[in-house]
């Protein structure tokens, strides 16, 4: 009863995204480079022209979700501007994990691409 | 998850868990950086600061959400969660000190009489032997299809078989022969030891002369148990070998009680019976006993039997057929119970037969017991009084578990627009339970706390309650233990969910925005929510008064027949007699006319006393749970079988000094003692049943056998009980005492602890080596023969007392809060010229039902409740019509006078002031 109860399941997934896709997304950025979460949002808006619309307000739940999941790990490091940020950066783990969910994503959409490329008849 | 992968989670979950204020203090950090960065941004794009502030905050979408959800996100939450909802959970019930007060101490009374019957039932029922490893101690047991050829019995061992037929004899006591076979032959034990007793001995040589209890054992007692000695050594082997020095070993609290524990105890002599035995030793403290409620003072070998002059055993020539010893064993490692019983048999068989006890077709077998279940001492007497209690503490735990959820659910009603408030801001429902499960637990902790506290102090009152009634006062340590307190916390743990459950989801079934709502609330409350929820709390309250309708009506009976049982008219006056035992046979210098002169001597003396009126002596006291019994044949009898008549051996005067009415003949002379004729009185009841309109003076009875001496009857005297109040009268004859121990009664105008220095002077004066024991009253021989009766009646009344207050309470609190609750419908009422009378119907109303319905639930199951009281009941039915009447009266009268205050309070609504109220 005491340890059911909590409603974290729903934390990555805003409705606007398909199912664990924000978390791909957010691993193949790391991916790239480590960055604080006000750049991974800056990247999200960027990258996609402002299609994928993620709120700052979901992002970091995700975040803190991959961190706890050990895909991502977390540094306080000084950025250009003197200013102490939380960099985020992908760990060994999180490689496998983003290799594993791109090649989910890459069969999930070329499936959904053949049914929708079929003609009508 | 992999493995690999906990290598990575498990630090950060440990981090999140202990560091919590570091990882709260870092997401704090990270989102105001956010923010900051965020604003820059829009500020950057030509909003102004305040704008760009704003937009910045919508877009993390309510920092307070965020954060709360990035907690949730370290999974081990709950954790953190859970100590804050015990900080908050404390904060609450600081807050409304009354209801905490109020719910604590009524749980605390239900987990403390709970946890204080429960030590009480472990310490008797439960506990283990106090010895190394008990589990391997077994008791050997007979049987046979056929009666042995025997000599004599003695009843130790606590057997369960007493009644022999033609196809079944068994038994718990062996022959020393057989005893001695079994340990010297047997393969499966790596000890077996024998022991009897308590022998009462009398004791001299250390201050006043007194009556120990002492077990006699084998040589090899103390090394079968496993007990060692606190002081000096125990009793070995050697000391068993004839013609060994007649050595002695005290038990712990004897020696700290009668030596005051000192070292050089050891080694000192005394006289038991007389004949000097050296203290040798000391057992270990913790050897309370074998049997749970029999302590023993000292030990001794049990060769000395015959110096002590104790006759168990039958002569030493003949030890062949009497049985008096229980032999006990240890089995050896991986020896199942089983094949400890056929070892022991095969050579019981052997043994019985070559002796001639039993012959080989009677099939004579022995089981090994594990010694736990067979050395039951008190647990047989006392099982189901105590079982009853625990079942009506359980009653009274359950009232108050439904007391305390009546009051937290109308707290929760109270708490409403927080409930509201909590939900609005993004709370889920489950979260908030769990808050309040978290309130409840901790209430009903606390209420454990205090119920073990209140334990502590019970327990030990109980228990020497239960101690000082006994025959023989046993050690009885009721201290909660380990046990006790995981009993209390369990029980705490498992009502307090299952009643905080409840409250807590009705609690949370709130319909948020009406209750946000300014001047809602209590309409609120009465409108939706209110309907159901009241049900629910009057079906709480309908279970309390139905439950103390079933405590009460228990108690009632109880009382009733116990009452009844004291009513009796035991057929001779047993107010202001004050009673002593003497038994100069001990010391064994005396011969029957020498006693015979004490006697008469002591009598005497006793009756110069000041303040005594009359004197007597038995060989017993009446009442007192002691009874002799023959078989006799009575001269001119058509009926030839025996007449089992009770024998009571009296001195001069005992009709007199116990005003037992003489209706025939003579009563017993100082003559008849001094010539030694056989004369008798017989009661009315042996008049009745034997002599069939004869004329009973000068007939003669006596002793089946030719040697017996046959008594002339020279009178006929009134009817009374003897050995317990509920036996039935039966025939009853009184001899002349001679040659045996005596109880003298003395008839006193004054009060019993006065009067004792005063006796002891007279016996030390005419011997100082006679002992008295056994110092009572003849009332507190009743009380203490009616000890179950008196200890479920006290304490069941205690407890339905305590049920009928707590479902008073619950009564109380119920029709409060609905008072509470309508106060502007009330006022709405009284505006519209509703009159006192019926707002106070109103009110009053409610109350009613809930009593009307909880009596006749209660009623209906006490019904068949108290018909499992049946065979402890004594002149009244289990379902007494008068004591269910009675009960519903008292629960009526004091239901509506907890009914009226909350009625009174609603008929004095002043309409003005209630309106204006939200």
């Amino acid at each position: 009863m005491l340890v059911s109860v909590t409603e974290d399941i729903q934390l990555s997934k805003p409705s606007d995204l398909v199912q664990g896709t924000l978390d791909m997304l957010l691993l193949k950025i790391l991916a790239l480079e480590p960055m604080n979460g006000f750049a991974v949002s800056q990247r999200l808006k960027q990258v996609s022209g402002d299609v994928l619309q993620v709120s700052d307000g979901s992002l970091y739940p995700a975040l803190h979700k991959l961190e706890q999941e050990g895909w991502i790990t977390a540094e306080w490091k000084t950025s250009e501007y003197g200013r102490r940020a939380k960099y985020y950066s992908l760990t060994r783990l999180g490689r496998r994990q983003l290799e594993k969910e791109a090649d989910n994503w890459g069969r999930l959409s070329s499936a959904i691409s053949r049914v929708i490329k079929l003609n009508e008849v | 998850m992999r493995p690999e992968h906990w290598l990575f989670t498990i630090p950060l979950r440990l981090r999140s868990l202990f560091r919590w204020s570091q990882a709260d203090q870092e997401l704090e950090d990270e989102l105001r950086d956010h923010l900051e960065r965020k604003t820059e941004e829009y500020v950057s794009h030509g909003m102004t600061q305040e704008e760009a502030r704003r937009r910045a905050r919508i877009d993390l979408g309510g920092i307070e959400q965020t954060r709360e959800k990035c907690r949730d996100a370290r999974k081990i939450n709950w954790i953190q969660d859970f100590v804050r909802d015990l900080h908050f959970g404390l904060r609450m019930l600081r807050k409304s000190p009354g209801f905490t007060a109020v719910a604590i101490l009524t749980l605390a009374l239900g987990i403390g009489a709970n946890t204080g019957m429960f030590t009480l039932l472990k310490v008797v029922m439960l506990q283990s032997i106090p010895v190394r490893n008990s589990n391997e101690l077994v008791v050997l047991r007979w049987s046979a299809n056929k009666q042995p050829q025997h000599s004599g019995f003695s009843s130790f061992g606590d057997c369960p078989w007493r009644r022999w037929t033609n196809e079944f004899s068994g038994g718990c006591v062996f022959t020393y022969p057989m005893f001695e076979e079994i340990r010297e032959h047997s393969q499966v034990f790596s000890g077996v030891s024998a022991f009897a007793g308590p022998a009462p001995l009398d004791l001299s040589g250390n201050g006043r002369a007194s009556i120990v209890q002492a077990e006699l054992i084998s040589g090899d007692y103390f090394k079968t148990l496993g007990v060692s000695a606190a002081a000096g050594r125990t009793i070995e082997p050697r000391d068993e070998k004839p013609g060994a020095d007649a050595v002695t070993v005290l038990s712990y609290a004897y020696w700290q009680g009668a030596f005051g524990g000192v070292p050089s105890a050891i080694g000192k002599s005394i006289k038991l019976n007389g004949v000097p035995f050296t203290i040798v030793g000391v057992a270990e403290q913790g050897f309370t006993r074998l049997t749970p409620g029999h302590s023993q003072d000292m030990w001794l070998p049990l060769t000395q039997k015959a110096a002590l002059r104790i006759p168990w055993g039958g002569p030493p020539e003949k030890p062949s057929t009497s049985f008096w010893l229980v032999v006990i064993g240890r089995r050896k490692p991986g020896v199942t119970e089983q094949q400890a019983g056929a070892s022991a048999s095969a050579l019981f068989r052997n043994l019985v037969v070559d002796e001639k006890v039993f012959k080989p077709e009677d099939d004579p077998k022995v089981a090994a017991v594990p010694a736990q279940k067979a050395l039951s001492g008190i647990r047989a007497e006392l099982e189901q009084p105590l079982y009853i209690l625990m079942a009506a503490v359980g009653i009274v735990l359950l009232i108050s578990c439904a007391n305390v959820a009546g009051l937290m659910l109308s707290r929760a009603a109270a708490r409403e627009k927080e409930m509201a408030a909590r939900l609005a801001l993004g709370a889920g429902r489950p979260r908030v339970i769990r808050q309040l499960l978290t309130e409840s637990v901790q209430l009903w902790f606390a209420g454990a706390a205090l119920g073990v506290v209140f334990a502590y102090w019970g327990a030990p009152t109980l228990a020497a309650f239960v101690s000082a009634n006994r025959h023989s006062p046993f050690q009885i340590k009721a201290e909660p233990d380990a046990r006790v307190l995981a009993f209390a916390v369990t029980v705490a743990a498992l009502t307090g969910i299952l009643f905080g459950l409840v409250p807590a989801f009705r609690g949370t079934r709130v319909n948020v925005a009406p209750v946000l709502k300014e001047n809602a609330g209590s309409m609120a409350g009465a409108s939706f929510t209110g309907t159901r929820r009241f049900g629910f709390g009057s079906g709480l309250v309908v279970t309390q008064v139905g439950l103390s309708v079933i405590l009460l009506a228990g108690a009632g009976v109880v009382v009733r027949s116990l009452a009844n049982l004291k009513g009796i008219d035991p057929g001779f006056d047993t107010h202001n007699l004050f009673q002593f035992g003497i038994n100069p046979t001990l010391t064994g210098y005396y011969k029957t006319d020498q006693v015979d002169r004490l006697y008469r001597e002591l009598q005497s003396r006793l009756s110069g006393l000041p303040g005594v009126s009359s004197v007597s002596y038995s060989s017993d006291t009446l009442l007192d749970g002691g009874l002799w019994s023959e078989g006799l044949k009575i001269e001119r009898r058509t009926d030839k079988s025996n007449a089992d008549t009770q024998m009571l051996a009296v001195g001069p005067d005992f009709l007199e000094t116990m005003k037992i009415p003489l209706l025939r003949g003579r009563t017993l002379t100082k003559d008849d003692m001094a010539s030694g004729r056989p004369v008798a009185l017989v009661n009315r009841e042996f008049v009745k049943q034997f002599l069939e309109k004869r004329e009973p003076l000068g007939l003669r009875f006596g002793g089946t056998d030719a040697k017996d001496p046959q008594y002339e009857i020279v009178g006929v005297v009134g009817d009374t009980k003897y050995a317990r109040l509920r036996d039935a009268i039966a025939p009853t004859a009184y001899v002349p005492l001679k040659e045996k121990e005596a109880h003298f009664a003395l008839r006193t105008s004054v009060s019993p602890q006065a009067l004792l220095p005063a006796v002891r002077k007279v016996v030390s004066d005419l011997d100082n080596n006679v002992p008295i024991f056994d110092v009572r009253t003849q009332t507190e021989r009743i009380d203490r023969l009616l000890f179950n009766e008196r200890l479920l009646a006290r304490l069941a009344s205690l407890f339905g007392m305590l049920a009928l207050i707590l479902a008073c309470l619950g009564i109380y609190g119920l029709l409060s809060y609905e008072v509470s609750r309508r106060t502007r419908e009330i006022g709405i009422r009284s505006a519209f010229g509703a009159h006192s009378q019926d707002v106070l119907w109103l009110v009053g109303r409610q109350g009613l039902a809930v009593v009307i319905l909880g009596a006749a639930v209660g009623v209906l199951a006490a019904l068949w409740v108290t018909r499992t009281l049946g065979s402890l009941l004594y002149g009244v039915h289990p379902s007494d019509p008068m004591t269910f009447l009675w009960v519903c009266a008292l629960l009526a009268t004091v239901g509506l006078a907890a009914c009226y205050i909350p009625a009174r309070r609603a008929m004095r609504v002043d309409p003005m002031v209630a309106l204006r109220y939200e």
